[in-house]
Protein backbone atom coordinates (compact mmCIF):
# COMPACT_ATOMS: atom_id res chain seq x y z
CA UNK A 1 0.00 0.00 0.00
CA UNK A 2 1.48 3.28 -1.05
CA UNK A 3 1.67 6.25 1.22
CA UNK A 4 -0.49 9.32 0.87
CA UNK A 5 2.13 11.97 0.48
CA UNK A 6 5.67 12.20 -0.68
CA UNK A 7 6.99 12.76 2.81
CA UNK A 8 6.03 9.21 3.71
CA UNK A 9 3.50 10.22 6.33
CA UNK A 10 0.37 8.17 6.61
CA UNK A 11 -2.63 9.38 8.58
CA UNK A 12 -3.01 5.86 9.90
CA UNK A 13 -0.03 6.53 12.16
CA UNK A 14 -2.48 8.58 14.24
CA UNK A 15 -5.37 6.13 14.43
CA UNK A 16 -6.00 3.13 16.66
CA UNK A 17 -7.90 0.29 15.02
CA UNK A 18 -8.88 -3.03 16.56
CA UNK A 19 -8.89 -5.22 13.48
CA UNK A 20 -11.44 -7.99 13.19
CA UNK A 21 -10.40 -11.14 11.36
CA UNK A 22 -13.37 -10.76 9.03
CA UNK A 23 -13.89 -7.96 6.55
CA UNK A 24 -16.88 -5.68 7.04
CA UNK A 25 -16.53 -4.37 3.48
CA UNK A 26 -17.22 -6.34 0.33
CA UNK A 27 -17.33 -5.43 -3.34
CA UNK A 28 -20.58 -6.77 -4.73
CA UNK A 29 -19.39 -7.16 -8.32
CA UNK A 30 -15.78 -6.77 -9.42
CA UNK A 31 -17.05 -6.84 -13.00
CA UNK A 32 -18.90 -3.60 -12.39
CA UNK A 33 -15.70 -1.98 -11.09
CA UNK A 34 -13.81 -3.13 -14.15
CA UNK A 35 -16.34 -2.34 -16.86
CA UNK A 36 -18.81 0.17 -15.57
CA UNK A 37 -16.87 2.51 -13.33
CA UNK A 38 -14.62 4.92 -15.10
CA UNK A 39 -13.12 7.03 -12.33
CA UNK A 40 -13.23 4.52 -9.48
CA UNK A 41 -14.01 7.20 -6.90
CA UNK A 42 -13.68 4.82 -3.96
CA UNK A 43 -9.92 4.94 -4.59
CA UNK A 44 -9.82 8.64 -3.74
CA UNK A 45 -12.81 9.69 -1.61
CA UNK A 46 -11.87 7.28 1.17
CA UNK A 47 -9.89 9.23 3.78
CA UNK A 48 -7.64 6.27 4.59
CA UNK A 49 -7.35 4.65 1.14
CA UNK A 50 -9.06 1.42 1.93
CA UNK A 51 -9.68 0.81 -1.79
CA UNK A 52 -7.01 0.54 -4.44
CA UNK A 53 -7.03 -0.64 -8.03
CA UNK A 54 -4.83 -3.66 -8.62
CA UNK A 55 -3.48 -3.71 -12.18
CA UNK A 56 -2.36 -7.30 -11.92
CA UNK A 57 -5.74 -8.81 -11.18
CA UNK A 58 -7.85 -5.95 -12.59
CA UNK A 59 -9.69 -5.81 -9.33
CA UNK A 60 -10.44 -3.39 -6.53
CA UNK A 61 -8.50 -4.45 -3.46
CA UNK A 62 -10.13 -3.77 -0.11
CA UNK A 63 -7.84 -3.13 2.85
CA UNK A 64 -10.72 -3.19 5.35
CA UNK A 65 -8.28 -3.04 8.26
CA UNK A 66 -7.61 0.60 7.33
CA UNK A 67 -11.27 1.69 7.57
CA UNK A 68 -12.03 4.43 10.10
CA UNK A 69 -15.80 4.20 9.64
CA UNK A 70 -16.31 7.70 8.32
CA UNK A 71 -19.58 6.32 6.90
CA UNK A 72 -18.98 7.69 3.39
CA UNK A 73 -19.41 4.05 2.31
CA UNK A 74 -21.69 2.83 0.96
CA UNK A 75 -23.04 6.21 -0.16
CA UNK A 76 -19.90 7.13 -2.11
CA UNK A 77 -19.95 4.37 -4.72
CA UNK A 78 -21.94 5.69 -7.70
CA UNK A 79 -22.97 2.14 -8.65
CA UNK A 80 -23.99 1.14 -5.14
CA UNK A 81 -21.47 -1.66 -5.46
CA UNK A 82 -20.00 -1.62 -1.95
CA UNK A 83 -21.54 -3.82 0.69
CA UNK A 84 -20.49 -1.94 3.81
CA UNK A 85 -21.47 -3.05 7.30
CA UNK A 86 -20.49 -1.94 10.75
CA UNK A 87 -17.66 -4.02 12.18
CA UNK A 88 -18.95 -6.19 15.00
CA UNK A 89 -19.34 -4.54 18.40
CA UNK A 90 -16.07 -3.37 19.96
CA UNK A 91 -14.05 -3.81 16.74
CA UNK A 92 -12.87 -1.26 14.19
CA UNK A 93 -11.70 2.27 14.83
CA UNK A 94 -11.14 3.43 18.40
CA UNK A 95 -10.92 7.21 18.42
CA UNK A 96 -9.03 8.58 21.35
CA UNK A 97 -8.63 12.09 22.65
CA UNK A 98 -5.36 13.55 21.42
CA UNK A 99 -4.27 10.10 20.34
CA UNK A 100 -3.52 9.09 23.93
CA UNK B 1 -26.06 -7.84 31.19
CA UNK B 2 -28.98 -6.41 33.18
CA UNK B 3 -32.50 -7.66 32.44
CA UNK B 4 -33.84 -8.80 29.10
CA UNK B 5 -36.78 -6.46 29.07
CA UNK B 6 -36.72 -2.67 29.34
CA UNK B 7 -39.18 0.14 28.99
CA UNK B 8 -36.84 1.77 26.49
CA UNK B 9 -33.95 0.62 24.34
CA UNK B 10 -31.79 3.40 22.95
CA UNK B 11 -29.50 2.64 20.02
CA UNK B 12 -26.36 4.81 20.14
CA UNK B 13 -24.65 6.54 23.07
CA UNK B 14 -23.97 9.84 21.29
CA UNK B 15 -25.41 13.17 22.47
CA UNK B 16 -28.96 12.25 21.37
CA UNK B 17 -28.99 8.81 22.98
CA UNK B 18 -27.33 9.78 26.23
CA UNK B 19 -29.50 12.89 26.70
CA UNK B 20 -32.62 10.78 26.25
CA UNK B 21 -31.26 8.10 28.59
CA UNK B 22 -30.55 10.64 31.32
CA UNK B 23 -34.06 12.07 31.18
CA UNK B 24 -35.79 8.68 30.96
CA UNK B 25 -33.82 7.23 33.85
CA UNK B 26 -34.63 10.34 35.90
CA UNK B 27 -38.28 9.57 35.23
CA UNK B 28 -37.77 6.05 36.56
CA UNK B 29 -38.09 4.23 33.28
CA UNK B 30 -35.79 1.24 32.76
CA UNK B 31 -33.36 2.08 29.98
CA UNK B 32 -30.81 0.11 27.96
CA UNK B 33 -28.33 2.41 26.21
CA UNK B 34 -26.53 0.37 23.54
CA UNK B 35 -23.27 1.44 21.90
CA UNK B 36 -21.22 -0.44 19.32
CA UNK B 37 -17.93 1.19 20.33
CA UNK B 38 -15.88 -0.30 23.15
CA UNK B 39 -16.67 2.96 24.94
CA UNK B 40 -18.92 5.89 23.96
CA UNK B 41 -16.89 8.43 21.97
CA UNK B 42 -14.62 5.90 20.26
CA UNK B 43 -16.63 6.17 17.03
CA UNK B 44 -17.65 9.80 17.08
CA UNK B 45 -15.93 13.02 16.12
CA UNK B 46 -16.92 16.63 15.51
CA UNK B 47 -15.27 20.07 15.19
CA UNK B 48 -16.25 21.04 17.78
CA UNK B 49 -18.27 23.23 19.96
CA UNK B 50 -20.54 22.11 22.77
CA UNK B 51 -23.29 24.68 23.30
CA UNK B 52 -23.90 25.78 26.86
CA UNK B 53 -27.62 26.56 26.86
CA UNK B 54 -29.02 23.39 25.26
CA UNK B 55 -26.60 21.14 27.13
CA UNK B 56 -27.50 22.70 30.47
CA UNK B 57 -31.12 21.72 29.83
CA UNK B 58 -29.97 18.13 30.18
CA UNK B 59 -27.49 18.72 32.99
CA UNK B 60 -27.65 22.11 34.71
CA UNK B 61 -24.19 23.66 35.14
CA UNK B 62 -22.58 20.72 33.34
CA UNK B 63 -19.43 22.83 32.94
CA UNK B 64 -18.59 22.28 36.61
CA UNK B 65 -17.97 18.62 35.93
CA UNK B 66 -17.82 17.83 32.18
CA UNK B 67 -14.49 17.26 30.39
CA UNK B 68 -14.49 20.43 28.28
CA UNK B 69 -11.50 22.13 26.68
CA UNK B 70 -11.89 25.93 26.68
CA UNK B 71 -14.85 28.32 26.97
CA UNK B 72 -14.99 29.96 23.52
CA UNK B 73 -14.71 33.74 23.71
CA UNK B 74 -13.54 34.41 20.16
CA UNK B 75 -15.51 33.48 17.07
CA UNK B 76 -14.08 34.30 13.68
CA UNK B 77 -15.17 33.69 10.14
CA UNK B 78 -12.58 33.85 7.38
CA UNK B 79 -13.06 34.12 3.67
CA UNK B 80 -9.78 32.51 2.79
CA UNK B 81 -8.07 33.04 -0.55
CA UNK B 82 -4.64 31.93 -1.68
CA UNK B 83 -2.52 34.35 0.34
CA UNK B 84 -5.12 36.52 2.05
CA UNK B 85 -8.21 36.37 4.21
CA UNK B 86 -11.15 38.67 4.82
CA UNK B 87 -11.99 38.20 8.48
CA UNK B 88 -15.12 38.84 10.47
CA UNK B 89 -14.95 38.24 14.18
CA UNK B 90 -16.14 38.84 17.69
CA UNK B 91 -14.56 38.45 21.10
CA UNK B 92 -16.82 38.55 24.14
CA UNK B 93 -15.16 38.00 27.50
CA UNK B 94 -18.54 37.61 29.14
CA UNK B 95 -18.51 34.16 27.55
CA UNK B 96 -15.75 32.95 29.82
CA UNK B 97 -18.08 33.08 32.81
CA UNK B 98 -21.23 31.26 33.78
CA UNK B 99 -23.65 30.77 32.01
CA UNK B 100 -21.07 30.68 29.19
CA UNK B 101 -21.87 30.34 25.49
CA UNK B 102 -19.86 27.54 23.87
CA UNK B 103 -16.95 25.29 24.76
CA UNK B 104 -14.42 23.56 22.59
CA UNK B 105 -14.43 19.83 23.29
CA UNK B 106 -13.21 16.43 22.14
CA UNK B 107 -15.93 13.85 21.68
CA UNK B 108 -13.75 10.97 22.78
CA UNK B 109 -13.70 12.64 26.21
CA UNK B 110 -17.14 14.22 26.26
CA UNK B 111 -19.27 11.28 25.05
CA UNK B 112 -18.08 8.78 27.72
CA UNK B 113 -18.69 11.37 30.44
CA UNK B 114 -22.16 12.17 29.11
CA UNK B 115 -23.13 8.50 28.90
CA UNK B 116 -21.81 7.99 32.44
CA UNK B 117 -24.33 10.58 33.67
CA UNK B 118 -27.07 8.33 32.28
CA UNK B 119 -25.56 5.37 34.12
CA UNK B 120 -25.47 7.43 37.31
CA UNK B 121 -29.19 8.03 36.90
CA UNK B 122 -29.78 4.30 36.58
CA UNK B 123 -29.56 3.48 32.86
CA UNK B 124 -27.83 0.26 31.75
CA UNK B 125 -25.01 1.02 29.32
CA UNK B 126 -23.97 -1.86 27.04
CA UNK B 127 -20.80 -1.22 25.07
CA UNK B 128 -19.08 -3.24 22.32
CA UNK B 129 -22.61 -4.15 21.29
CA UNK B 130 -23.91 -3.66 17.79
CA UNK B 131 -27.65 -3.55 17.21
CA UNK B 132 -28.26 -5.48 14.00
CA UNK B 133 -32.00 -5.33 13.63
CA UNK B 134 -35.34 -4.35 15.02
CA UNK B 135 -37.72 -6.93 16.40
CA UNK B 136 -41.49 -6.59 15.88
CA UNK B 137 -44.61 -7.93 17.50
CA UNK B 138 -48.08 -8.21 16.00
CA UNK B 139 -50.65 -5.81 17.37
CA UNK B 140 -53.56 -6.91 15.25
CA UNK B 141 -54.29 -8.67 12.02
CA UNK B 142 -52.34 -6.22 9.90
CA UNK B 143 -50.44 -4.09 12.33
CA UNK B 144 -47.15 -4.60 14.04
CA UNK B 145 -45.07 -2.56 16.40
CA UNK B 146 -41.38 -2.43 17.20
CA UNK B 147 -40.84 -4.53 20.30
CA UNK B 148 -37.10 -4.71 20.74
CA UNK B 149 -33.74 -5.20 19.06
CA UNK B 150 -31.49 -7.99 17.90
CA UNK B 151 -27.81 -7.76 18.78
CA UNK B 152 -24.82 -8.97 16.77
CA UNK B 153 -24.46 -11.79 19.28
CA UNK B 154 -27.87 -12.99 18.13
CA UNK B 155 -29.43 -12.09 21.46
CA UNK B 156 -32.81 -10.35 21.44
CA UNK B 157 -33.75 -7.68 23.97
CA UNK B 158 -37.35 -6.57 24.34
CA UNK B 159 -38.75 -3.15 25.17
CA UNK B 160 -41.93 -1.11 25.02
CA UNK B 161 -40.27 1.36 22.69
CA UNK B 162 -36.99 1.77 20.78
CA UNK B 163 -35.32 5.13 20.27
CA UNK B 164 -32.92 5.27 17.33
CA UNK B 165 -30.07 7.68 18.09
CA UNK B 166 -27.66 5.94 15.74
CA UNK B 167 -26.16 8.99 14.05
CA UNK B 168 -25.67 9.85 10.40
CA UNK B 169 -25.59 6.38 8.88
CA UNK B 170 -29.18 5.85 9.97
CA UNK B 171 -29.11 2.16 9.03
CA UNK B 172 -31.89 1.02 11.29
CA UNK B 173 -33.92 4.11 10.48
CA UNK B 174 -33.81 2.99 6.87
CA UNK B 175 -34.56 -0.63 7.77
CA UNK B 176 -37.59 0.55 9.71
CA UNK B 177 -38.82 2.20 6.51
CA UNK B 178 -38.63 5.66 8.03
CA UNK B 179 -36.33 7.18 5.47
CA UNK B 180 -35.50 6.77 1.80
CA UNK B 181 -32.08 6.58 0.23
CA UNK B 182 -29.62 9.29 1.12
CA UNK B 183 -28.07 11.13 -1.82
CA UNK B 184 -24.38 11.96 -1.87
CA UNK B 185 -25.39 15.55 -2.60
CA UNK B 186 -26.90 15.59 0.90
CA UNK B 187 -23.69 14.45 2.58
CA UNK B 188 -20.68 16.32 3.77
CA UNK B 189 -17.45 14.39 4.28
CA UNK B 190 -15.02 15.85 6.81
CA UNK B 191 -11.52 14.90 7.89
CA UNK B 192 -9.94 16.12 11.09
CA UNK B 193 -6.58 16.32 12.72
CA UNK B 194 -5.88 17.05 16.37
CA UNK B 195 -2.51 18.69 16.82
CA UNK B 196 -0.76 18.97 20.18
CA UNK B 197 0.55 22.43 21.07
CA UNK B 198 1.51 23.82 24.50
CA UNK B 199 -1.13 26.05 26.12
CA UNK B 200 1.12 29.14 26.18
CA UNK B 201 1.68 28.89 22.43
CA UNK B 202 -2.02 28.54 21.77
CA UNK B 203 -2.74 31.55 23.95
CA UNK B 204 -0.13 33.79 22.36
CA UNK B 205 -1.07 32.80 18.79
CA UNK B 206 -4.78 33.39 19.28
CA UNK B 207 -4.48 36.31 21.66
CA UNK B 208 -6.11 34.44 24.54
CA UNK B 209 -5.63 34.13 28.25
CA UNK B 210 -5.70 30.81 30.08
CA UNK B 211 -9.16 29.27 30.03
CA UNK B 212 -10.21 31.26 26.95
CA UNK B 213 -10.68 29.66 23.56
CA UNK B 214 -11.14 30.59 19.91
CA UNK B 215 -12.99 29.11 16.97
CA UNK B 216 -12.31 30.05 13.35
CA UNK B 217 -14.63 28.98 10.53
CA UNK B 218 -13.31 29.27 6.99
CA UNK B 219 -14.64 28.99 3.47
CA UNK B 220 -12.97 29.39 0.10
CA UNK B 221 -9.41 28.15 -0.19
CA UNK B 222 -9.67 25.15 2.15
CA UNK B 223 -11.66 23.25 -0.42
CA UNK B 224 -11.34 25.35 -3.62
CA UNK B 225 -14.04 24.68 -6.19
CA UNK B 226 -15.83 22.25 -3.89
CA UNK B 227 -18.49 23.76 -1.68
CA UNK B 228 -16.90 23.02 1.65
CA UNK B 229 -15.55 24.38 4.86
CA UNK B 230 -12.56 24.46 7.09
CA UNK B 231 -12.58 25.03 10.82
CA UNK B 232 -10.21 25.41 13.70
CA UNK B 233 -10.78 25.10 17.44
CA UNK B 234 -8.37 25.71 20.29
CA UNK B 235 -8.43 23.02 22.95
CA UNK B 236 -6.52 23.07 26.24
CA UNK B 237 -3.29 21.79 24.76
CA UNK B 238 -4.17 21.01 21.20
CA UNK B 239 -5.77 22.40 18.08
CA UNK B 240 -8.59 20.72 16.19
CA UNK B 241 -8.52 21.29 12.47
CA UNK B 242 -11.25 20.09 10.12
CA UNK B 243 -11.88 20.39 6.42
CA UNK B 244 -14.53 18.86 4.22
CA UNK B 245 -17.04 19.25 1.45
CA UNK B 246 -20.06 17.78 -0.28
CA UNK B 247 -19.40 14.11 -0.98
CA UNK B 248 -20.80 14.24 -4.52
CA UNK B 249 -18.46 17.12 -5.38
CA UNK B 250 -15.46 15.35 -3.87
CA UNK B 251 -16.34 12.40 -6.08
CA UNK B 252 -16.92 14.52 -9.17
CA UNK B 253 -13.74 16.54 -8.83
CA UNK B 254 -11.49 13.62 -7.97
CA UNK B 255 -10.54 15.18 -4.64
CA UNK B 256 -8.91 13.24 -1.83
CA UNK B 257 -9.97 14.38 1.64
CA UNK B 258 -6.54 13.73 3.11
CA UNK B 259 -4.86 15.81 0.46
CA UNK B 260 -7.42 18.54 1.02
CA UNK B 261 -6.36 18.55 4.67
CA UNK B 262 -2.66 18.68 3.82
CA UNK B 263 -3.25 21.58 1.46
CA UNK B 264 -5.28 23.40 4.10
CA UNK B 265 -2.55 22.91 6.71
CA UNK B 266 0.02 24.30 4.29
CA UNK B 267 -1.89 27.56 3.71
CA UNK B 268 0.39 30.38 4.88
CA UNK B 269 -2.24 31.84 7.21
CA UNK B 270 -3.08 28.43 8.68
CA UNK B 271 0.41 26.95 8.86
CA UNK B 272 1.58 29.75 11.17
CA UNK B 273 -1.18 28.89 13.62
CA UNK B 274 -0.18 25.23 13.81
CA UNK B 275 3.56 25.69 13.42
CA UNK B 276 5.43 23.20 15.60
CA UNK B 277 2.22 21.40 16.55
CA UNK B 278 2.42 17.64 16.45
CA UNK B 279 -0.36 15.59 14.87
CA UNK B 280 -1.83 13.25 17.47
CA UNK B 281 -5.09 12.07 15.93
CA UNK B 282 -6.69 11.68 12.50
CA UNK B 283 -10.44 11.24 12.24
CA UNK B 284 -13.13 11.37 9.60
CA UNK B 285 -16.90 11.45 9.47
CA UNK B 286 -19.82 12.32 7.28
CA UNK B 287 -22.55 14.69 8.31
CA UNK B 288 -26.02 14.73 6.76
CA UNK B 289 -26.44 18.16 5.20
CA UNK B 290 -29.71 17.53 3.51
CA UNK B 291 -31.66 19.83 5.75
CA UNK B 292 -35.39 19.92 5.53
CA UNK B 293 -35.94 17.99 2.31
CA UNK B 294 -34.38 14.84 3.64
CA UNK B 295 -35.95 14.60 7.09
CA UNK B 296 -37.14 11.07 7.75
CA UNK B 297 -40.40 10.18 9.38
CA UNK B 298 -39.66 10.64 13.07
CA UNK B 299 -41.91 7.97 14.63
CA UNK B 300 -43.91 4.83 14.07
CA UNK B 301 -45.51 2.25 16.34
CA UNK B 302 -43.03 1.58 19.13
CA UNK B 303 -40.18 3.59 17.60
CA UNK B 304 -38.74 7.13 17.51
CA UNK B 305 -35.73 8.71 15.76
CA UNK B 306 -33.54 11.52 17.20
CA UNK B 307 -30.34 13.40 16.43
CA UNK B 308 -28.30 12.98 13.24
CA UNK B 309 -30.30 9.91 12.27
CA UNK B 310 -33.25 12.29 12.04
CA UNK B 311 -31.08 14.83 10.15
CA UNK B 312 -31.40 17.38 12.95
CA UNK B 313 -28.63 19.61 11.69
CA UNK B 314 -28.65 23.33 11.18
CA UNK B 315 -25.63 25.41 10.28
CA UNK B 316 -22.81 24.57 12.64
CA UNK B 317 -25.06 23.03 15.24
CA UNK B 318 -25.69 19.36 15.73
CA UNK B 319 -24.90 18.04 19.20
CA UNK B 320 -27.33 20.49 20.74
CA UNK B 321 -30.18 19.58 18.41
CA UNK B 322 -29.34 15.94 19.04
CA UNK B 323 -29.67 16.52 22.80
CA UNK B 324 -32.90 18.50 22.45
CA UNK B 325 -34.56 15.92 20.20
CA UNK B 326 -33.35 13.26 22.65
CA UNK B 327 -35.09 15.16 25.47
CA UNK B 328 -38.29 15.63 23.49
CA UNK B 329 -38.35 11.94 22.66
CA UNK B 330 -37.86 11.09 26.34
CA UNK B 331 -40.78 13.34 27.32
CA UNK B 332 -43.13 11.68 24.84
CA UNK B 333 -42.03 8.22 25.93
CA UNK B 334 -42.83 9.14 29.53
CA UNK B 335 -46.32 10.21 28.37
CA UNK B 336 -46.70 6.99 26.43
CA UNK B 337 -45.88 5.02 29.53
CA UNK B 338 -48.44 6.94 31.57
CA UNK B 339 -51.03 6.19 28.89
CA UNK B 340 -49.72 2.64 28.47
CA UNK B 341 -49.86 3.21 24.75
CA UNK B 342 -46.70 3.16 22.63
CA UNK B 343 -48.45 3.31 19.30
CA UNK B 344 -47.91 6.11 16.84
CA UNK B 345 -51.08 7.71 18.12
CA UNK B 346 -49.19 8.88 21.19
CA UNK B 347 -45.68 8.97 19.74
CA UNK B 348 -46.67 11.42 17.03
CA UNK B 349 -46.63 14.03 19.76
CA UNK B 350 -42.86 13.95 19.28
CA UNK B 351 -43.18 14.95 15.66
CA UNK B 352 -45.40 17.83 16.66
CA UNK B 353 -42.96 19.00 19.31
CA UNK B 354 -40.05 18.90 16.87
CA UNK B 355 -42.03 20.64 14.11
CA UNK B 356 -42.89 23.52 16.41
CA UNK B 357 -39.36 23.94 17.77
CA UNK B 358 -37.18 26.96 17.07
CA UNK B 359 -34.60 24.83 15.32
CA UNK B 360 -37.10 23.35 12.88
CA UNK B 361 -37.70 26.89 11.71
CA UNK B 362 -33.96 27.19 11.11
CA UNK B 363 -33.78 23.85 9.36
CA UNK B 364 -36.67 24.85 7.11
CA UNK B 365 -35.06 28.19 6.48
CA UNK B 366 -31.87 26.45 5.42
CA UNK B 367 -33.79 24.54 2.78
CA UNK B 368 -33.13 27.04 0.01
CA UNK B 369 -29.50 27.30 1.01
CA UNK B 370 -28.89 23.63 0.49
CA UNK B 371 -30.46 23.73 -2.94
CA UNK B 372 -28.45 26.82 -3.73
CA UNK B 373 -25.18 25.10 -2.82
CA UNK B 374 -26.23 22.20 -4.99
CA UNK B 375 -26.85 24.42 -7.97
CA UNK B 376 -23.77 26.60 -7.42
CA UNK B 377 -20.97 24.44 -6.04
CA UNK B 378 -18.50 27.24 -6.72
CA UNK B 379 -20.46 29.87 -4.78
CA UNK B 380 -18.26 29.97 -1.68
CA UNK B 381 -15.14 30.00 -3.75
CA UNK B 382 -16.22 32.85 -6.00
CA UNK B 383 -17.50 34.85 -3.09
CA UNK B 384 -14.22 34.44 -1.27
CA UNK B 385 -12.22 35.40 -4.29
CA UNK B 386 -14.30 38.52 -4.93
CA UNK B 387 -14.07 39.61 -1.30
CA UNK B 388 -10.31 39.14 -1.15
CA UNK B 389 -9.67 40.89 -4.46
CA UNK B 390 -11.78 43.79 -3.28
CA UNK B 391 -10.00 43.89 0.09
CA UNK B 392 -6.58 43.88 -1.53
CA UNK B 393 -7.66 46.86 -3.62
CA UNK B 394 -9.25 48.60 -0.66
CA UNK B 395 -6.25 48.41 1.61
CA UNK B 396 -3.66 49.14 -1.04
CA UNK B 397 -2.04 52.54 -0.65
CA UNK B 398 -2.07 53.98 -4.16
CA UNK B 399 -2.49 57.30 -5.83
CA UNK B 400 -6.12 57.12 -6.88
CA UNK B 401 -8.90 58.87 -5.02
CA UNK B 402 -11.02 56.78 -2.74
CA UNK B 403 -14.11 57.25 -4.86
CA UNK B 404 -12.22 56.02 -7.91
CA UNK B 405 -11.04 53.12 -5.85
CA UNK B 406 -14.53 52.18 -4.73
CA UNK B 407 -15.80 52.44 -8.27
CA UNK B 408 -13.15 50.02 -9.44
CA UNK B 409 -13.87 47.57 -6.68
CA UNK B 410 -17.55 47.68 -7.44
CA UNK B 411 -16.91 47.12 -11.12
CA UNK B 412 -14.71 44.13 -10.44
CA UNK B 413 -17.25 42.44 -8.26
CA UNK B 414 -19.95 43.11 -10.84
CA UNK B 415 -17.72 41.66 -13.54
CA UNK B 416 -17.15 38.43 -11.69
CA UNK B 417 -20.72 37.25 -11.72
CA UNK B 418 -24.22 38.67 -11.78
CA UNK B 419 -24.60 40.85 -8.73
CA UNK B 420 -27.73 39.08 -7.58
CA UNK B 421 -25.78 35.88 -7.28
CA UNK B 422 -23.00 37.57 -5.31
CA UNK B 423 -25.42 38.89 -2.76
CA UNK B 424 -27.09 35.51 -2.53
CA UNK B 425 -23.71 33.86 -2.11
CA UNK B 426 -22.96 36.04 0.88
CA UNK B 427 -26.37 35.46 2.36
CA UNK B 428 -26.37 31.69 2.04
CA UNK B 429 -22.72 31.42 2.96
CA UNK B 430 -23.32 33.22 6.24
CA UNK B 431 -26.60 31.49 6.89
CA UNK B 432 -24.98 28.09 6.57
CA UNK B 433 -22.36 29.15 9.06
CA UNK B 434 -24.52 31.11 11.41
CA UNK B 435 -24.87 30.12 15.01
CA UNK B 436 -28.28 31.86 15.28
C1 LIG C 1 -16.70 17.34 11.14
C2 LIG C 1 -17.88 17.59 11.99
C3 LIG C 1 -17.92 18.72 12.78
C4 LIG C 1 -18.99 18.98 13.62
N1 LIG C 1 -18.95 20.06 14.42
C5 LIG C 1 -19.93 20.25 15.31
C6 LIG C 1 -19.83 21.29 16.28
O1 LIG C 1 -18.84 22.02 16.35
N2 LIG C 1 -20.84 21.45 17.16
C7 LIG C 1 -21.93 20.63 17.14
O2 LIG C 1 -22.81 20.81 17.96
N3 LIG C 1 -22.06 19.63 16.25
C8 LIG C 1 -21.08 19.43 15.34
N4 LIG C 1 -21.18 18.38 14.45
C9 LIG C 1 -22.41 17.57 14.42
C10 LIG C 1 -22.46 16.59 15.57
O3 LIG C 1 -21.29 15.84 15.68
C11 LIG C 1 -23.63 15.65 15.38
O4 LIG C 1 -24.78 16.38 15.07
C12 LIG C 1 -23.89 14.83 16.64
O5 LIG C 1 -22.81 13.99 16.91
C13 LIG C 1 -25.14 13.99 16.49
O6 LIG C 1 -25.32 13.22 17.65
P1 LIG C 1 -26.11 11.85 17.61
O7 LIG C 1 -26.20 11.42 19.01
O8 LIG C 1 -27.34 12.00 16.81
O9 LIG C 1 -25.20 10.86 16.74
P2 LIG C 1 -23.64 10.36 16.95
O10 LIG C 1 -22.89 11.38 17.71
O11 LIG C 1 -23.21 9.98 15.62
O12 LIG C 1 -23.82 9.08 17.88
C14 LIG C 1 -24.34 7.88 17.41
C15 LIG C 1 -23.79 6.75 18.25
O13 LIG C 1 -24.47 5.56 17.96
C16 LIG C 1 -23.59 4.49 17.82
N5 LIG C 1 -24.24 3.52 16.92
C17 LIG C 1 -24.64 3.73 15.64
N6 LIG C 1 -25.26 2.66 15.15
C18 LIG C 1 -25.27 1.73 16.13
C19 LIG C 1 -25.77 0.40 16.23
N7 LIG C 1 -26.41 -0.17 15.21
N8 LIG C 1 -25.61 -0.28 17.38
C20 LIG C 1 -24.97 0.31 18.43
N9 LIG C 1 -24.47 1.55 18.41
C21 LIG C 1 -24.62 2.27 17.27
C22 LIG C 1 -22.34 5.13 17.27
O14 LIG C 1 -21.19 4.37 17.54
C23 LIG C 1 -22.33 6.47 18.00
O15 LIG C 1 -21.65 6.43 19.21
C24 LIG C 1 -20.10 18.11 13.61
C25 LIG C 1 -20.07 16.96 12.83
C26 LIG C 1 -18.97 16.68 12.03
C27 LIG C 1 -18.94 15.43 11.21
S1 LIG D 1 -16.57 3.26 -6.87
FE1 LIG D 1 -17.81 1.41 -6.70
S2 LIG D 1 -17.97 0.56 -8.78
FE2 LIG D 1 -16.34 2.10 -8.79
S3 LIG D 1 -14.49 0.92 -8.45
FE3 LIG D 1 -15.17 1.59 -6.43
S4 LIG D 1 -16.49 -0.05 -5.67
FE4 LIG D 1 -16.18 -0.40 -7.88
S1 LIG E 1 -16.31 4.06 5.57
FE1 LIG E 1 -14.86 5.72 5.20
S2 LIG E 1 -12.92 4.97 5.98
FE2 LIG E 1 -14.25 3.17 5.73
S3 LIG E 1 -13.81 2.41 3.69
FE3 LIG E 1 -15.54 3.78 3.47
S4 LIG E 1 -14.62 5.77 2.98
FE4 LIG E 1 -12.97 4.47 3.78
Amino acid sequence: MSNFLKDNQSPLDYVTIKVDDQSHIKIKSQKKCLNKCENKPCTYYCPTRVFSWDDQSNKIKVAYERCIECLACPFGCPLNNIDWNFPQGGYGVIYQPNGQ
Amino acid sequence: MGNDRYNVIIVGAGPAGSAAAIRLAQNDLSVALIERGEKPGTKTMFGGSIYADPTSRVIPEFWEDAPLERPLVTDEFWLLDRDSAVKVGFTGLKYKRSPYNKFSALRSKFDPWFAQQAVNEGADLMTSTLVKDLVYEKTGLLNKKVAGVKLDSGEVIHSDVVLLAEGASANLTEKAGLRGEIETSSMFLYVKEELALPAEKIESRFNLEPNEGANVGMIGYPTSGIAGKGGLWTNKESISLIVGGYLNQIIKKGASPYQMLSRFKAHPLVSRLIDGAKTVAYKSRIIPKGGYESLPQLYDDGILVAGDAAVMISGRRGTDLAMLTGLYAADIIAQARAAEDYSSRVLKGYDKRVSNSFFMKNIKKGKGGHQYQKDHPDADYLLTKAANDAAYKFFEVGSESSSEKMKKIRQEILDMQPIKKTVKDIYYGLQDWSVF
